[in-house]
C-alpha cells in the first residue's frame, strides 16, 4: 500500500484527495497545512489518517512514500526539496517551480536520491488528450509537427478567484514573477513542450493588460498574451492566453505534413483534420459530413465513458497520479519526461523575462517623455 | 428604545464586517437610526463601497463612520479592525460557490482571527455571528413540525454537499468554542432567506433553474423569508440587548407565503417563465437517486443533491420567530406583503434571477 500525503489544503487539494481515493493500492496517511483549521477541514471531509500543521512532523510521523504539494507556487521549491531529502517521491502542482533553475535542482535531487518527481500537468492526460498522443505516436501527422496552436483562456467573470486577485493588491498571485500568467499558463505551454525536440526554442512574446482590466484601474496584471515559439526553423507554435476572447478556448491544434488534429479540452473532443482534399464540389460536402461523423463519435465515446463512471472532471489528474504511482511501484519511466518539465519552465521563464523587459522599457520611455515634457 | 436596555452606549465603537454587503449596509443605517455615533465598517478592497460612502457623507454631522479595508485572513488586519471595538457584527462570510476550502477559509478561519484579535484588545462586550438557517439538520422530524432554535444543527455538514452549509456550521461551532475558550460573550443569529432590493434571486427553497427549466420544488412549503430591513434590525438588537449572551436566534418574518404563492406572485409581478412542479415525494426520490449515483460513481457528479439537503430545504416545515419577539422585543417593521411589493419592484427594474 502506497502511503500518500498532501501538503497544502486549499482548493486544489480537494481535487487531489478526490482522485487519490479513486486509486487502488494507496491511502492518504497525512495532510498538512500551516493553518491547522484548513488541515482539519480537509480531514473532516476525506478518509485521511492524520492532519498536521508542521511539515517535518508530517514527514516523520506519517512517513509518506509520496507527497503531493498543493501550496502556492512560491513554496513549491522549498517544500519539494524538504520532501525529497526525507526520501519521498513528489508530485508538485503546476506551476512546477518559480524558475527553471529551481526545477533543474529539484529534478537533480530526485535523480540523485533515486526518487521520482512529476509536475501537475494533468490536462495532458484527459481522455481526448490521451487519444491524441496515441495518434501522434502512430505517425498520423506524417512526421514531426510542422505547427502547433495552444489556446489557454480564462474567464474572469466566472471566477471568485479572479475577483480576489483583482481586489487584493497583496494577493500571492501578484507576488509571482509572472503574476496571474504564471499560475495559469503552464498547462497550455506544457502541451507545446511535449512535442518540441530541441532544448532551447526561440520565444517571442507580446503581452498587455486588456482594456477591461485597465478600465478597472489594473495595470500590473497582464491578461492578454501571445507567444510565438520556434525551433530551428522546423517546428513553430503559437500560444494564446486571453481573458477577453470568447469562447474562452482550451484547445490544442497540431499540424504535420500529412494531417492535423484538434483537441478541445472543454468538450473532450478530438477531431482529425485530413491533409488531402476532395476534388471540386466534393470538398464542400464530404468533409463536413466526415466532421459531423467524428463529432458523433466523440459524443458516443463521452457518453460511454460517463456510463463507465470514468468521466470525472479531473479524470486527467487521476490518470496522471495513477501513472506516477505505477512508475514508483514498478520502477518504470515517469509519465512526464523531465526534459518536458524543464522545457515548460524554460519557455515560461523566457516569456516573463520578455514581459519584464517590455515593462521596464515602457516605464523608461514614459519617464523620458515626462522629463522632456517638463524640460520643454 | 431606552439606552439602559443596551450593553453599550451610543458613543461606543461598533464594528460591522461585510459592511458593504446586502445586509451590512442596512444594518449600518439602522444602527445610525438608533443613535449610535461611532461605527467602523470593514470591507474587502474589492468590494463596492459606494453605499457606505454615500451613507457616511449623508450622515457625517451626526456620526463618525470609518471605513477600514482589509482581509480578515490577515491577523494584522483583524487587529486593526477590532481595536477599541465594543460590539462586532460579523456579517462577512465566504459563500465559496462550490469550493469548500474557500468557503471555510473565508468564514471559519476569519472568525477565529477576529476572536483572537479581540482577546488582545480586551474591550469587546459582544460578538454577533450572523449564521444561517442552512445549519439546521431538520432530519428525523415529521412533516410540518416546527423548526426553532432548539432544533439540532448538522453534526456532519460535510455530507450536505453544500460548501456554504459546511462553512456556516463550522463557523457556529468556532464561535461557541472561541467564546468559551477566550471568555468573549457572543450571540448567534440565523436568518432565513433574506430578500429585498439588492438580492433579487429566487430562493433555492422555492426551486432551481440549474437544468434549463425552472423546477418548482417548494410546492405548498412555507418559505422562511425575512425582509432585509427586518433582518438588519434583528441583527442590531442581537448586538445591543442585555441578557442574551450565548444564545441563538432565528430570524423570520410573520405571515410567510408558501412557495407556490410566492412563485405565482413573482410571475404576475415580475415576469412570466415556465416552471415545472416536482411533487415532494418525487423530489425526495430524485435527491436520493442523485446521492446514490454520486457515491456509486465516486464523485463523477458532485453530491449537491441529497436527502440531507431535501430535509433542510424542501421538507414541509413551520418556522417561528417567537424567541426573537419575546427576548429581544423585535417585530418585523416591514410586513411581508410590503416587503414582497418592494422586492418585485426591484426585480422588475433590476436583475430578475429565475
Amino acid at each position: 500500500m502506497l502511503r500518500v500525503a498532501i501538503v497544502g489544503c486549499g482548493k486544489i487539494a480537494d481535487s487531489h484527495a478526490s482522485q487519490i481515493q479513486r486509486i487502488k493500492g494507496c491511502e492518504i496517511v497525512g495532510i498538512c497545512d500551516r493553518e491547522p483549521l484548513m488541515a482539519r477541514q480537509l480531514f473532516q471531509r476525506f478518509p485521511v489518517k492524520q492532519y498536521f500543521s508542521d511539515l517535518t512532523e508530517l514527514l516523520s510521523e506519517a512517513r509518506p512514500d509520496v507527497v503531493h504539494i498543493t501550496t502556492p507556487p512560491q513554496t513549491h521549491f522549498e517544500i519539494a526539496a524538504l520532501c525529497l531529502k526525507a526520501g519521498c517521491h513528489v508530485y508538485v502542482e503546476k506551476p512546477f517551480t518559480l524558475y527553471e533553475n529551481e526545477a533543474r535542482r529539484l529534478i537533480a535531487m530526485a535523480i540523485e536520491g533515486n526518487l521520482k518527481i512529476t509536475a501537475g500537468h494533468d490536462d495532458q492526460f484527459g481522455h481526448a488528450a490521451r487519444r491524441m498522443r496515441t495518434l501522434v505516436q502512430s505517425g498520423f501527422l506524417g512526421g514531426w509537427p510542422v505547427h502547433m496552436e495552444s489556446y489557454y483562456c480564462y474567464e474572469f467573470g466566472r471566477s471568485g478567484y479572479a475577483e480576489a486577485i483583482l481586489g487584493d493588491r497583496q494577493h500571492w498571485v501578484r507576488r509571482l514573477p509572472g503574476k496571474l500568467l504564471q499560475n495559469i499558463i503552464s498547462h497550455g505551454i506544457a502541451r507545446i513542450a511535449e512535442f518540441l525536440t530541441t532544448e532551447s526554442p526561440q520565444v517571442m512574446t507580446l503581452g498587455f493588460t486588456s482594456p477591461l482590466l485597465r478600465s478597472m484601474g489594473e495595470s500590473e496584471i497582464i491578461d492578454e498574451l501571445r507567444v510565438i515559439i520556434c525551433e530551428e526553423e522546423r517546428t513553430t507554435a503559437y500560444f494564446t492566453f486571453s481573458s477577453q476572447m470568447r469562447p474562452a478556448l482550451h484547445q490544442f491544434r497540431i499540424y504535420g505534413s500529412k494531417n492535423g488534429l484538434v483537441l478541445d479540452h472543454d468538450q473532450e473532443t478530438l477531431i482529425k483534420l485530413r491533409g488531402t482534399r476532395f476534388t471540386s464540389y466534393a470538398e464542400k460536402f464530404i468533409p463536413p459530413a466526415i466532421h459531423a461523423k467524428q463529432y458523433l463519435g466523440n459524443l458516443a465515446t463521452n457518453v460511454y465513458t460517463f456510463l463507465a463512471r470514468d468521466f470525472h472532471m479531473k479524470s486527467g489528474m487521476k490518470f496522471l497520479i495513477e501513472s506516477f504511482y505505477r512508475s514508483i511501484v514498478e520502477h518504470t519511466p515517469v509519465p512526464i519526461p523531465y526534459r518536458e518539465i524543464l522545457l515548460t519552465a524554460r519557455i515560461m521563464d523566457a516569456i516573463f523575462v520578455q514581459l519584464d523587459l517590455k515593462r521596464s522599457h515602457v516605464e523608461g520611455r514614459d519617464q523620458i517623455s515626462l522629463r522632456s515634457t517638463l524640460t520643454h | 428604545m431606552e439606552c439602559d436596555e443596551h450593553i453599550v452606549g451610543r458613543n461606543d465603537l461598533l464594528l460591522v464586517t461585510g459592511a458593504t454587503g446586502f445586509i451590512g449596509s442596512r444594518l449600518i443605517e439602522f444602527l445610525l437610526d438608533l443613535g449610535f455615533r461611532n461605527l467602523r465598517c470593514f470591507a474587502r478592497p474589492s468590494s463596492d463601497k459606494t453605499k457606505v460612502e454615500i451613507l457616511s457623507s449623508r450622515r457625517s454631522g451626526e456620526a463618525r463612520i470609518e471605513v477600514v479595508q482589509g482581509n480578515l485572513q490577515s491577523p494584522d488586519d483583524c487587529a486593526a479592525a477590532t481595536k477599541d471595538v465594543a460590539v462586532i457584527f460579523h456579517l462577512a462570510a465566504g459563500r465559496g460557490e462550490k469550493s469548500f476550502p474557500d468557503a471555510f477559509l473565508n468564514s471559519v478561519v476569519t472568525t477565529r482571527n477576529l476572536f483572537e484579535a479581540c482577546v488582545r484588545h480586551r474591550c469587546l462586550k459582544r460578538f454577533v455571528n450572523v449564521s444561517s438557517f442552512v445549519v439546521y439538520t431538520n432530519t428525523r422530524k415529521t412533516r410540518w413540525r416546527l423548526l426553532d432554535e432548539s432544533c439540532p444543527v448538522e453534526i456532519h455538514p460535510e455530507l450536505r454537499g453544500d460548501a456554504y452549509c459546511f462553512a456556516k456550521a463550522n463557523q457556529d461551532s468556532m464561535v461557541a468554542e472561541c467564546g468559551r475558550r477566550l471568555g468573549i460573550p457572543y450571540v448567534i443569529v440565523r436568518p432565513g432567506h433574506v430578500y429585498g432590493p439588492g438580492n433579487t434571486g429566487i430562493s433555492g427553497r422555492v426551486g432551481i433553474g440549474t437544468f434549463g427549466v425552472f423546477l418548482h420544488l417548494g410546492g405548498s412549503n412555507t418559505i422562511p423569508f425575512t425582509y432585509v430591513d427586518n433582518c438588519a434590525e434583528a441583527i442590531a438588537l442581537a448586538g445591543l440587548k442585555k441578557g442574551i449572551d450565548g444564545e441563538a436566534f432565528n430570524i423570520v418574518d410573520d405571515n410567510l407565503p408558501s412557495s407556490r404563492q410566492f412563485l405565482r406572485l413573482y410571475k404576475r409581478n415580475v415576469r412570466h417563465f415556465n416552471s415545472l412542479y416536482i411533487p415532494h415525494s418525487l423530489c425526495y426520490g430524485l435527491n436520493y437517486l442523485w446521492e446514490r449515483y454520486s457515491s456509486w460513481s465516486k464523485g463523477q457528479i458532485p453530491p449537491s443533491f441529497n436527502r440531507r439537503r431535501w430535509h433542510a430545504f424542501w421538507k414541509k416545515t413551520r418556522y417561528s420567530n417567537e424567541k426573537l419577539k419575546t427576548r429581544m422585543g423585535w417585530t418585523p417593521k416591514v410586513p411581508t406583503a410590503e416587503g414582497l411589493r418592494r422586492y418585485f419592484e426591484a426585480c422588475r427594474v433590476g436583475e430578475p434571477n429565475a
